[in-house]
């Protein structure tokens, strides 16, 4: 084993760039500059997971080629699938979101899941209750609202823990998903059971008029148009506005951000509110548009999933918003492979993690390349 | 035996399935490694173990078998966080997913069916003590094994030089680096060897504590490992302690189910997180100053 002298972490800033921008070629050998070299290595990476991921599927008995086909065939390439992805792509799009503005702050919200449930669980306790009798896109209104606030309280109360207590929101957020979810087993077992579900463990369904309206008679319903518009405005309030310029500050360097006058713990409170808002909205998007009723695993570890997108997006909106897009397809997949490959669905969670594994171990050459 | 004795006995066997991998997670955080990856390790641990015994009909196969499962996902982890400094939190999740993934996919044949879990051994002399010696010394081996690691692992960090090594690796590594030693090495090691308690607490719950396995059995337990870490400051006998509270609140629902005292089924289910949430916010400011140094930088960022 060939342990370098000195910790990785402690040399990454300064002594790296000194270091590799001498590193000769092999003779002979393509020149590449550390930009493509990290492109190449990146890339055969990725070959390498899918390769990894075939295997795997040959050893429980199905065929590789027949597998991918599935993947790509159940997810892209009809009008109904591409819509299904979409739509998925709503909760782990807002949701991967949720950790990417907090992460601004240097903060790590693991409490996608949580937020995800407690945004679903307002929406639903409020379209129930109000959504029969009031217009549809008042119910619409009031869902959403009701969800990105229950979201972005359950977010908040992590983020307190943090900047009153001092205790790690890494982990308080983590404990929270399983609280939130007991939370909602509770309801749907219990308190809003729905009377008419012949015994099944879920609430009450909205009403018609309180499900968010399809496009065009597409798959797709508006909750498409309102996350769009969603990603834009966090794209616009972390890139062009003084509070994500501040944030990026804290995030940096938060002793110097101290010094110059900003206001911490607010800044890094209200990242973890925005955060969870948006995550709570994904949740309540999901069920008004999606779910319409409260069932169990109604978000399917999304939450978790949306961590790992964000982590793929290295945090930026935009491709942020690509990364769960990619993963929303591949979670679905794992439908089309139970059906057609006879594969449990659940081997879709190894293919996620094989995909953003490579980021990971190839980030040496990132920094390199930066 | 009454409804208090029988919380104790299954809080400190169940308490256990969390002490050995917070116990996993000790060791790699005090060298500056977080691996949230534990309940991934866990979830191996819980499967190799018991599909090895299922199919061996040998409890010590199974046993070997759990710390190897977990052993690999510690390779993995200290691989990617420290040969290639990839982010320790994302790593942990991952390995996580791969966990639950690659357990599902390969368990399915073993769930629904059973085994006899590890016998209790009464201490001799030891277990007549009136009160304490049926909750502390009629246990199975693995329980065992938790009491005298902690006995170990204290004494190894502070009574020894390798353990002075690992604290300083957790701490300030590049000090480590400059007086000859290898920190990385070191993180290695603590990862790999984290991580095979945290394989050996995932087997105490399938073949030590309720003799079967089912898809995603560990539900949290190994994030709540991490969790007791912290609010114990990264103390071996205060993690102890944690665990057994979290092992007791965890039995005191069962038995106050089981004594027909209508509580709500889903508030118990989420007492244990509760708990561990409040202890975090009780002890967290305390145990901050604590906190490894290295550990810091993955820990937050920020503050």
């Amino acid at each position: 084993m060939t342990a370098t002298p000195v910790n990785e972490s402690s040399v990454r800033s300064t002594d790296v760039d000194l270091i590799t921008p001498e590193q000769p070629d092999l003779p002979g050998g393509p020149r590449l500059g550390p930009g493509s070299r990290y492109a190449l290595i990146s890339t055969l990476g990725y070959v390498a997971s899918l390769a990894i991921f075939g295997v795997l599927v040959a050893v429980k008995g199905a065929d590789p080629i027949s597998v991918y086909h599935t993947i790509i065939s159940s997810t892209l390439l009809n009008g109904d699938a591409v819509a299904q992805t979409a739509l998925r792509a709503i909760p782990i799009g807002l949701a991967a979101l949720a950790v990417a503005v907090p992460a601004r702050a240097g903060l790590i919200n693991v409490g996608g899941e949580g937020q995800l449930i407690m945004g679903a669980v307002a929406a639903t306790g409020i379209g129930v209750a109000v959504g029969a009798a009031v217009p549809g896109a008042l119910s619409w209104a009031a869902m959403c609202v009701s969800g990105a606030l229950a979201g972005a309280l359950w977010a908040a109360l992590s983020g307190v823990l943090r900047t009153w207590l001092g205790a790690s929101e890494a982990v308080t957020t983590l404990l929270l998903n399983f609280i939130a979810n007991d939370v909602m087993l509770y309801l749907i077992y219990q308190a809003w059971k729905d009377p008419h579900g012949s015994g099944q463990p879920q609430s009450r369904p909205l009403a018609h008029v309180a499900q968010l309206p399809k496009i065009f008679g597409s798959q797709l319903n508006i909750g498409v148009l309102i996350a769009l518009v969603v990603v834009a405005v966090t794209w616009f309030l972390l890139q062009r506005t003084g509070w994500g310029f501040q944030l990026r500050v804290v995030g940096g360097n938060t002793e110097a951000a101290r010094r110059a006058g900003l206001r911490v713990n607010s800044l890094l409170l209200s990242s973890m509110a925005v955060g969870g808002a948006l995550a709570g909205l994904g949740g309540a998007l999901n069920l008004a548009g999606v779910e319409t009723q409260l069932r169990p695993d109604i978000t399917l570890t999304f939450g978790y999933v949306a961590f790992l997108a964000s982590f793929l997006g290295r945090h930026q909106p935009v491709k942020v918003v690509g990364a769960a897009l990619l993963f929303s397809a591949v979670a679905l997949s794992g439908n089309g492979l139970q059906i057609t490959d006879g594969l449990d669905g659940t081997i879709v969670d190894i293919l996620l993690a094989l995909i953003v594994a490579v980021p990971l171990i190839v980030a040496k050459y990132r920094r390199r390349a930066a | 035996m009454n409804g208090v004795e029988q919380t104790l006995i299954g809080g400190v066997s169940g308490g256990t399935a969390i002490l050995l991998p917070a116990l996993g997670e000790l060791i790699s955080e005090r060298a500056g490694v977080i691996n949230l990856g534990t309940e991934g390790a866990m979830l191996a641990g819980a499967l190799g173990g018991y599909a090895i015994t299922e199919s061996s009909g040998v409890i010590w196969y199974g046993i070997i078998a759990g710390i190897l499962a977990g052993a690999a996902v510690g390779l993995a982890h200290s691989w990617i966080t420290v040969r290639r400094s990839g982010d320790q939190i994302a790593s942990g999740l991952l390995l996580w997913f791969l966990a639950l993934g690659v357990t599902s996919v390969f368990g399915t044949g073993y769930v629904g069916t059973a085994i006899t879990p590890l016998s209790n051994i009464a201490i001799p002399g030891l277990h007549s003590i009136p009160w304490v010696g049926v909750i502390l010394f009629d246990q199975n081996i693995l329980v065992y094994a938790g009491y005298l690691l902690v006995a170990v692992i204290w004494f190894v960090f502070y009574r020894t030089r390798v353990g002075l090594i690992l604290r300083a690796t957790g701490e300030r590594p590049e000090v480590v680096a400059a007086t000859g030693g290898k920190p990385q090495l070191v993180q290695i090691v603590a990862v790999t060897i984290g991580a095979c308690l945290g394989g050996l607490g995932g087997a105490q719950l399938s073949i030590g504590y309720v003799g079967n396995w089912f898809n995603d059995m560990t539900s949290g337990y190994g994030f709540v490992a991490v969790a007791v870490v912290l609010f114990a400051a990264w103390r071996p006998v205060r993690v102890l302690g944690g665990a057994y509270l979290f092992g007791i609140v965890l039995a005191a629902a069962s038995v106050l189910q089981a004594h027909g005292v209508s509580v709500n089924q889903y508030l118990l289910d989420a007492l244990p997180y509760l708990v561990t949430l409040l202890a975090l916010a009780v002890f967290a400011r305390r145990g901050r100053s604590e906190t490894p140094e290295a550990l810091t930088q993955s820990l937050s960022r920020s503050g």
